[in-house]
């Protein structure tokens, strides 16, 4: 029988976290570089350089290239040039259930593009919430883990007794074990606003995913209604079955640009070789918290307005801006550190609560660790040193594989799961004092590696000048040094004596000490 | 101006968290030697309250209630986690740190107000 309620709140903090830990980590950090999506993609097709391309006769260019693809299809997407993303973006499927192609165009000429072939910052991404697994089962893993991180955090909450007291408490100095738990404790607590908002607002995103049967139950079979309804998209129509020829898009997205003020994000078109053709423009998210894309449809033969998408009620609006909190699309550069370092303290809150985990239940003296403390402990370096050993090769392979390998996107996302792979086999298979300092170390190495080996196979003939991705390189190298630098502290803490408490806390009494 | 603004928010912020900070008889000991004395310990708790209110306003007043709070709270981690880094690495630095970054960040004022 456990005792009192702090205790209970202790015992489900310790087990709740240890639970979806890992997977936490791995969200927490690919969803930290998601903040750097566009520049990790920019980084990843150094090829593409800025031009200045008119919208309207990209859009009749990527039109072309679908219409040669797919005619047929059920939709297909444009996505306009930026300087940020200086090529037309292409996306065609034939149902909703896939496979969805997409291909990126010079919008010069409106053939593909030269660049290599990657997912860029788009793979990190989607692993965020989907984990590189079939998107609805990876949206369901992800959610329920943070639903347990809710409750982790809560309980953590209950458990941690002196918030005020030990708000800047970091005893580096003491036993190893109060060290973690500080560390846990502060990363946690100065971090709570962010990681409370991130888990809860994580969750609405996907909340009709999650919970469909109020929509499904007031809407009955005709969800899509639902959608309209609220504002996030316009009306559109069912294919008429007969066929019919689609209105050039450059006078579209000029209407675009006189009912919309400027230029769409992009155009997408629905079942655009039948007479019933719906060509939607999405404008990019106004000036605001909130995360909706105002939308205006047009009739895919006529090129009259049908209808625009975009003024959202309260409760719509409730969730668009939680949506938009999130994922911090209007955060200037100053705010998207902060966003960045709140979710690098994230990672850090979970990795050190893993740790701490195994810490605490170390076995006195020479007693042999049990089976599930090996575990955990594998697990934690696997996740812990593995992931960002597997992300650094992912940027390494882009910069490596042949530029006219055929996969090649593929080869990338097959680097970053070996790599993360061989660490984590090989820090189960050779545990031991130093394995910690070992794949740290192996961590800091391949990060520090990217910028030279980005220099050596396209710095030197980078176009848009060698200089143009310093943001990223002193990122890799302040990465790289971090690794470094803890693989150094692992490395100290083998040599010296463990110090400990007189006594040895359990678990649950670390927790609430 | 965000960026400058955001700076002001975290000195304003990290200065507030210090004086915080130092009225708490273990912080104080490592950075200042001795406990808190005595009839000291409100005031400084006051002013670091006014200084991270101050902060939430002035992030309010630029960029407005949407936005504003949004940074304020993004500021208040990073100086959080700089206060406690000082504490920990360097914990006589706190006092001057925090006399520095006062005038630092006031001095930003003109700029953001000319911006």
């Amino acid at each position: 029988m456990r005792q009192g309620f702090r205790q209970s709140m202790a015992w489900l903090h310790a087990w709740s976290g240890l639970l979806v830990g890992w997977v936490l980590f791995a969200v927490f950090v690919t969803g930290t570089a998601s903040f750097y999506r566009s520049e990790i993609s920019q980084w990843m097709r150094p090829e593409l350089v800025a031009t200045e391309t008119d919208p309207g006769r990209a859009a009749e260019r990527g039109a072309a290239y679908l219409q040669r693809q797919m005619p047929d299809a059920m939709g297909w997407f444009i996505e306009l040039p930026t300087p940020e993303k200086p090529a037309i973006a292409v996306m065609w499927w034939k149902s909703m259930e896939g496979p969805f192609h997409q291909a990126l165009l010079d919008p010069e000429t409106g053939e593909p593009t030269s660049a290599r072939a990657t997912k860029g910052g788009d793979f990190l991404y989607r692993f965020h919430y989907e984990l590189s697994m079939p998107p609805m089962l990876g949206r369901w893993i992800v959610g329920a883990c943070t639903l347990v991180m809710l409750v982790a955090l809560v309980s953590g909450i209950v458990t941690h007794r002196r918030i005020f007291a030990d708000f800047f408490t970091f005893r580096r100095d003491r036993s190893t074990q109060r060290g973690w738990l500080d560390a846990h404790n502060v990363a946690g607590v100065l971090g709570l606003p962010f990681h409370l908002m991130i888990a809860y607002t994580g969750l609405t995103l996907l909340a009709t995913l999650y919970m469909p049967w109020g929509v499904r139950t007031a809407y009955k079979g005709d969800e899509i209604r639902y959608f309209v309804e609220a504002g996030l998209m316009p009306d559109l129509r069912w294919a008429a079955g007969k066929p019919g020829t689609l209105t050039p898009l450059g006078p579209v997205v000029a209407a675009s640009v006189a009912r919309g003020g400027k230029a769409p994000e992009g155009l997408s078109v629905w079942n655009p070789g039948d007479a019933n053709a719906t060509v939607v423009a999405i404008f990019e998210e106004p000036h605001g918290l909130s995360h909706h894309h105002p939308q205006i449809a047009f009739d895919g033969q006529t090129g009259a307005v049908l209808g625009q998408a975009g003024a959202v009620g309260a409760a719509t609006g409730t969730g668009t801006v939680m949506a938009g909190l999130h994922m911090g699309h209007f955060a200037g550069p100053a705010l998207r550190v902060l966003f960045f370092l709140c979710g690098l303290m994230g990672a850090a809150t979970v990795a050190t609560g893993l740790v701490l985990w195994a810490v605490a239940r170390a076995p006195k003296g020479a007693a042999p660790a049990g089976f599930g403390l090996r575990l955990v402990r594998a697990l934690n370096l696997g996740t812990i040193a593995g992931l960002p050993a597997g992300v650094a090769a992912y940027f390494l392979a882009n910069r490596l594989l042949p530029v006219g390998l055929s996969e090649r996107a593929s080869w990338e996302i097959g680097a970053f799961f070996a790599i993360w792979g061989l660490v984590a086999l090989v820090g189960a298979l050779r545990p031991g004092p130093r394995a910690w300092s070992q794949a740290l170390g192996l961590v800091g190495a391949l990060f520090l590696s990217v910028p030279p080996v980005a220099a050596l196979t396209t710095g030197l003939n980078l176009p848009g000048g060698a200089l143009r991705f310093l943001g990223f390189d002193l990122m890799m190298l302040a990465l790289g040094l971090g690794f470094v630098v803890a693989a150094r502290k692992a490395a100290a803490r083998v040599g010296a004596p463990l110090r400990r408490p007189a006594r040895d806390l359990t678990g649950e009494e670390a927790l609430r000490a | 101006m965000t960026p400058l603004v955001v700076a002001l928010n975290i000195a304003l912020c990290f200065a507030g968290f210090a004086a915080l900070a130092l009225s708490l008889d273990r912080h104080h000991r490592d950075a200042l030697a001795g406990r808190v004395p005595a009839g000291r310990a409100l005031p400084m708790r006051a002013a670091g309250w006014a200084l991270l209110a101050l902060s939430l306003a002035t992030a309010i007043a630029w960029e407005g209630w949407n936005f504003g709070p949004v940074q304020w709270i993004g500021a208040l981690t990073g100086a959080g986690l700089l206060v406690v880094l000082v504490l920990s690495y360097r914990p006589v630095w706190l006092r001057p740190a925090a006399l520095l970054a006062l005038p630092l960040g006031l001095a930003l004022l003109p700029a953001i107000l000319l911006a």
